[in-house]
């Protein structure tokens, strides 16, 4: 299991490189495609979706283990993930770039990003100890 | 004398400006998220290879669970060591900046509300189970749930973008 952590660490080094020489972010390519008509970062988007696409199948079929889809596909879950997807493409817009573009701009030196990242990690321990079990309560 | 001229050379070396354009990013990145995912073990869930929420769940949780004795969620790819992708996001940055001169230390202008963003959009994306990106990847995957969460985030950005074009306008 600690090939995952040196795995991700060094996939982490090469796109954080990369996305730091690219200014790659993923909601950016949408917002400057409407806004000027700039298709830059929303080639990188379209690419992203259709290489894993295909390399998906291929992976699996080379590792020889075909994963299981859906396990829960149950009301909740279903809206959950509406709400979240919405709340998460409509504030990274507000707060000037997805996750992982924050992330570079905090290797950057832009103290903003660095900002959003504790408030970043702050909120995943508050999701854990207040918001789901508040929501799964309500649900 | 051979120290300032050590210093004058670190400030004005010849800068090495690697180009890279977006589509290049984007295929890379997919080919790293789907190989991490397939061969080295990170997954369970599935579509996990990348995800900055998830992932950085999965740190700083572990990292409080091993110091302070909690008991807050972890994937089970970061069991036995949390994965460390946004660690090496923001290093592998740093040293892109770094070798090409654009490192630079800006202070925020409204550090409450980014805060305040950071805590939400992290709340919201570990709703949908994924960043950006992981939604996209889940998507990719063939995953209904990726379906939606990938199409509410569009909707959200569209969403966002014109309101935002619409108050700079009025």
């Amino acid at each position: 299991m600690t090939t995952a952590a040196v795995a991700s660490l060094i996939v982490g080094l090469i796109i954080g490189y990369l996305g730091q020489r690219s200014r790659m972010c993923f909601v950016g390519g949408i917002r400057d495609f409407i806004l000027v008509r700039d298709t830059f970062l929303l080639k990188g988007l379209i690419a992203f979706g259709l290489v894993a696409w295909i390399a998906f199948p291929i992976a699996e079929q080379l590792a020889g283990n075909l994963s299981t889809l859906d396990a829960s596909l149950d009301t909740t879950t279903l809206i959950f993930t509406l709400v979240g997807g919405l709340g998460v493409g409509y504030l990274s817009v507000l707060a000037n770039g997805c996750p992982f573009r924050q992330h570079v701009l905090a290797g950057q030196g832009i103290m903003s990003s660095v900002t959003y990242l504790a408030g970043f990690y702050v909120g995943a321990v508050i999701f854990h100890l207040v918001v789901l079990p508040l929501l799964l309560r309500i649900s | 004398m051979a120290a300032t001229e050590l210093k004058h050379w670190v400030a004005n070396r010849p800068r090495a400006k690697v180009r890279v354009t977006g589509l290049q990013t984007g295929i890379v990145m997919a080919l790293l998220a789907v190989i991490v995912g397939t061969f080295f073990a990170v997954r369970p869930p599935e579509a996990y290879g990348i995800c900055m929420a998830c992932h950085g769940r999965d740190l700083i949780n572990s990292l409080l669970n091993s110091n302070i004795g909690t008991r807050l969620t972890v994937s089970q790819a970061s069991l036995v060591f949390p994965l460390l992708t946004t660690v090496g996001v923001v290093i592998g940055a740093g040293i892109g900046a770094v070798s090409s001169g654009e490192f630079k230390r800006r202070t925020p202008d409204n550090p409450v509300r980014t805060f305040i963003y950071g805590v939400l959009v992290m709340n919201f994306a570990l709703l949908a189970a994924g960043c950006s990106i992981r939604l996209l990847l889940r998507f990719a995957h063939g995953e209904l749930l990726g379906f939606l969460g990938f199409g509410g985030m569009v909707l959200g950005v569209v969403t966002a973008t014109y309101w935002l074009q619409w108050r700079a306008q009025r």
